[in-house]
């Protein structure tokens, strides 16, 4: 195990259905780490078990067995408070479906977690502001959610897992729902923010082309990681290529 | 499949129909309650007592059946909440309108059979039970001819319920179709962006602010103005309640996101929640409040009509019983009370009047009541003293209504005469005694003073001149207002609860994602639930503060049947403040299984 590691996951496993009755294993044994600064894909099938890595890994729910530290910390001794607490702090997440509030304005929605840590309006004024200029959507603040386009969407609640400067960034499938155009906007965007804050990003899709931008790929089959890809130097256009050619092989 | 697919849609969500139907069947047993205890005739007919409640009873219903009509309205607004959804994916899976509809009315209707049946029949047995119980308290004895089932109320309740029911199917079936299918899948997600406009907002507060003015004074000044001003002050409160809240509360939230209050934890998001919805809460929060002053009204009332029967008893009249040519037996019994005063006069009764001997009215004279209504309006009705003075003989010769008053039977209608002994000596008619007395203490021998009515076998319905024929009949009118009063206060009560747990629940379902996102986001469970509290707080609050100023206003009313309306009001208004609370607390508690996550990981 690196010592520097981020995320640090050892022998994960996850059983659901209770002893006795019909179980199912979606997870049988997770092995990986992400280094500080490092943009890292999860792809796979659907029901291979890559969307309960994640929920795992943002402390959504609970693994059977195994051990997740982020950030020096074992997620999965955390209790009540301290979860919801970890991940107000420590992790930022991107949902396929926004998952903002439509009865907060965009301004609103990404304070949110700033708020929930009772900090003062000034200060979340600044942050605010600062990540919006960034992700450049300052001037759809004052908007609520349904009226901006997926894309601005997406880059509200990106905006939002950012706020709070979190330890690492989370993405399940954050390009699903968006046209090719916005998914390429806002993953130019992930690319940046990750080169210029340092911030390690772990996305989950089953899109190449969103792959295509992270520096090493793990794929899952049947709950475990069965093949690894490194870009290495390559050009987007050739490892785009890589991932399919894995993908028409691993599948 | 149709059909098996809406099954399965009520069983899924078979918790909130629970609270639907729990709802429903209460407010149904409320109402076959009343009108088996208000319209049984046998039963009135049997109990004397009674009737003077009749028409009042009558009266009740009618308000019961406007709130019923209300309540009804917001169980369906909470039915079509669940079902929107559903709705709309059947007919994006390609449902015909007209199946849908046919769907939605048999749902409706079923739905609202089932309810008034179990209703009916929680009735029954509330009725046989406690509505007996209840009664017999007030009225003072165990009820005659009384029976639990009435075959018309039964009638009315099924009838007035599928009645409703039948509307609301029809009225769902056609708000449905004219909806989009896309409106009906993202129904509540369509934000409500009030803007202040303060010129309208100061002239809605200041129009609100009069209207209530005008119909507080209609209220206070019933006497001169006449029962219209009831009307007016009906109409008048109503609109003035909705434009106040209207005003403010919109004023209110906008105000409050602008601080630095708003920006901890989760303030602004329930600001956003109450300011969401903040039209559809206008109107229901002044309907509740009106629904609040209504129920706390009606129990005030009925408490402050309870003390009313004491005091009535008690300075009506200067003597507990009149009571004429007593026997010997009677004298007796009289004898053995405890007795604070005790005459007998000697009497001559013609055809048209009767004749008293002004000497002996000399030597023992007739007493009186002399403390005054504005004294003991300031009294406390709890331990009343009342004072008595007599009555010199040119007194009672200007003017013998006070002897009159203590006449009975066939002298109830002959006018007193005081006339010189020697006058009274020649005057030819029949000669009578008429005992009166009064006792130490009305309650204490309420007992004795019965059986020796009992013993006068007098007419049917009649009773003896005095504090205990008073307490007799007052105790019938005023306790059946007294049941009146309380039976409707905890049934509006019940209804204006449920009213606001269905309209808030109706937002469940739609809030149930926020809470979830707001849990991915980290949001401590302590602090959901603090924001639901408060939310809901704010619900039942508003609407509670105005209902009791409107009570406080509206008793003015009541200065026409009571002495002084006011008094010790604290103990209706800590009861039923309490039972609000406890309400606000089982909604606080279903919204919150709803909306809340359910696996929150704590191990």
């Amino acid at each position: 195990m690196n010592a520097n590691a981020v995320v640090s996951v050892r022998d994960l496993h996850k059983t659901y259905g209770k002893a006795g009755e019909k179980q199912y294993e979606a997870l049988k044994g997770i092995d990986f780490d992400v280094q500080p600064g490092e943009f890292v894909g999860i792809m796979g099938a659907s029901g291979s078990g890559k969307s309960t890595l994640l929920n795992i890994l943002a402390t959504l729910d609970q693994p059977t067995s195994g051990k997740v530290t982020i950030d020096q910390q074992d997620v999965t001794t955390l209790k009540g408070n301290q979860i919801a607490d970890f991940r107000a702090k420590k992790v930022g997440f991107i949902f396929q479906d926004f998952n903002l509030l439509e009865n907060l304005t965009n301004y609103e929605n990404i304070a949110l977690p700033l708020s929930l840590q009772n900090m003062a309006s000034s200060k979340i004024k600044m942050a605010v502001d600062a990540v919006a200029s960034q992700l450049s959507i300052a001037e759809t603040l004052p908007k609520y959610p349904t009226e901006i386009s997926g894309g601005q969407k997406q880059r509200v609640a990106a905006a939002r897992a950012l706020v709070a400067q979190p330890t690492i960034l989370f993405g399940d499938e954050p390009t699903g729902a968006l046209d090719s155009n916005s998914a390429r906007d806002l993953l130019e965007m992930l690319t940046s923010v990750n080169h210029e804050q340092r911030v390690p990003v772990l996305l989950v899709t089953h899109d190449p082309f969103s792959a295509s931008y992270c520096q090493r790929i793990l794929f899952i089959k049947d709950g475990k990681i069965g093949q690894t890809l490194h870009r290495e130097g390559r050009t987007q256009q050739a490892f785009y290529q890589e991932i399919l050619d894995a993908l028409g092989t691993f599948n | 499949m149709l059909n098996k697919l809406a099954f399965a849609g009520i069983k899924s969500r078979l918790k909130d129909y629970v609270v639907l139907f729990s709802g429903l069947v209460m407010s149904s047993a409320i109402f076959y309650m009343f009108e088996a205890l208000a319209t049984n005739q046998s039963f009135i007919k049997n109990n004397t007592s009674v009737s003077g409640a009749s028409f009042i009873f009558q009266l009740g219903a009618v308000l019961l059946t406007i709130i019923t009509l209300v309540y009804i309205f917001y169980a369906n607004s909470f039915l079509m909440s669940m079902r929107r959804h559903d709705y709309g994916m059947f007919m994006m899976l390609g449902a015909k309108q007209r199946k849908i509809g046919q769907l939605i009315l048999l749902e409706t209707v079923v739905i609202g059979v089932i309810a008034s049946v179990i209703g009916i029949l929680v009735g029954w047995l509330l009725t046989g039970t406690l509505g007996n119980f209840m009664m017999s308290v007030v009225i003072g004895s165990r009820l005659k001819h009384f029976s639990a089932f009435y075959l018309p109320a039964v009638v009315t309740t099924v009838g007035l319920y599928l009645g409703l029911f039948l509307i609301a199917g029809v009225v769902n079936w056609l708000s449905l179709t004219k909806t989009q299918v896309l409106q009906l899948l993202k129904g509540d997600q369509q934000p409500n962006r009030p803007v202040l406009k303060p010129v309208l907002q100061v002239v809605q507060v200041i129009g609100g602010l009069i209207l209530l003015a005008v119909g507080y004074y209609c209220m206070a000044h019933v006497q001169t103005i006449g029962l219209f001003a009831i009307l007016i002050a009906l109409v008048t409160i109503v609109s003035g309640t909705y434009f106040l809240f209207n005003a403010i509360f919109i004023w209110l939230v906008l105000l409050l996101k602008r601080t630095s209050w708003a920006t901890k934890g989760l303030n602004t998001f329930t600001l956003s929640q109450l300011q969401f919805r903040i039209r559809n809460y206008t109107k229901m929060l002044s309907v509740v409040s009106i629904l609040f002053a209504l129920a706390l009204g009606a129990i005030t009332v009925g408490i402050g009509f309870h003390r009313q029967i004491d005091l009535m008893a008690n300075v009506n009249s200067p003597y507990t019983m009149a009571i004429p040519d007593a026997t010997t037996v009677t004298q007796k019994r009289v004898d053995q009370l405890k007795l604070a005063t005790k005459a007998t006069y000697q009497q001559k009764e013609t055809k048209t009047t009767v004749y008293y001997n002004a000497a002996e009215l000399k030597t023992t004279p007739l007493q009186r009541v002399t403390t005054t209504l504005a004294e003991l309006q300031k009294q406390h009705r709890s331990n009343v003293t009342v004072h008595y003075g007599t009555m010199s003989t040119t007194q009672l010769q200007k003017n013998p209504v006070d002897l009159e008053l203590l006449q009975s039977g066939a002298q109830q209608t002959k006018i007193a005469k005081v006339v010189s002994a020697a006058q009274f000596a020649r005057i030819k008619g029949t000669a009578h005694k008429l005992l009166v007395f009064r006792v130490a203490n009305l309650k204490a021998d309420q007992q004795a003073l019965k059986t020796i009515q009992k013993g006068e076998n007098l007419a049917a319905g009649t009773v003896l001149p005095g504090g205990y024929g008073m307490l007799v009949l007052s105790t019938a009118i005023y306790g059946g207002l007294e049941f009146m009063g309380l039976f409707l206060g905890i049934a509006f009560l019940a209804m204006l609860a449920s009213c606001l747990m269905f309209k808030i629940l109706s937002g469940a379902s739609s809030d149930k994602q926020r809470y979830n996102m707001l849990n991915k986001l980290g949001t401590r469970g302590g602090i959901l639930r603090r924001s639901i509290n408060r939310e809901v707080g704010v619900l039942f609050t508003l609407p509670g503060i105005v209902g009791v100023i409107h009570v406080l206003f509206g008793l003015q009313l009541f200065k026409l049947l009571m002495i002084n309306p006011y008094d010790q009001i604290w103990i209706p208004f800590t009861i039923f403040i309490l039972l609000y609370i406890i309400y606000y607390v089982i909604t606080v508690r279903l919204y919150e299984r709803i909306v809340l996550p359910e696996i929150q990981i704590n191990n």
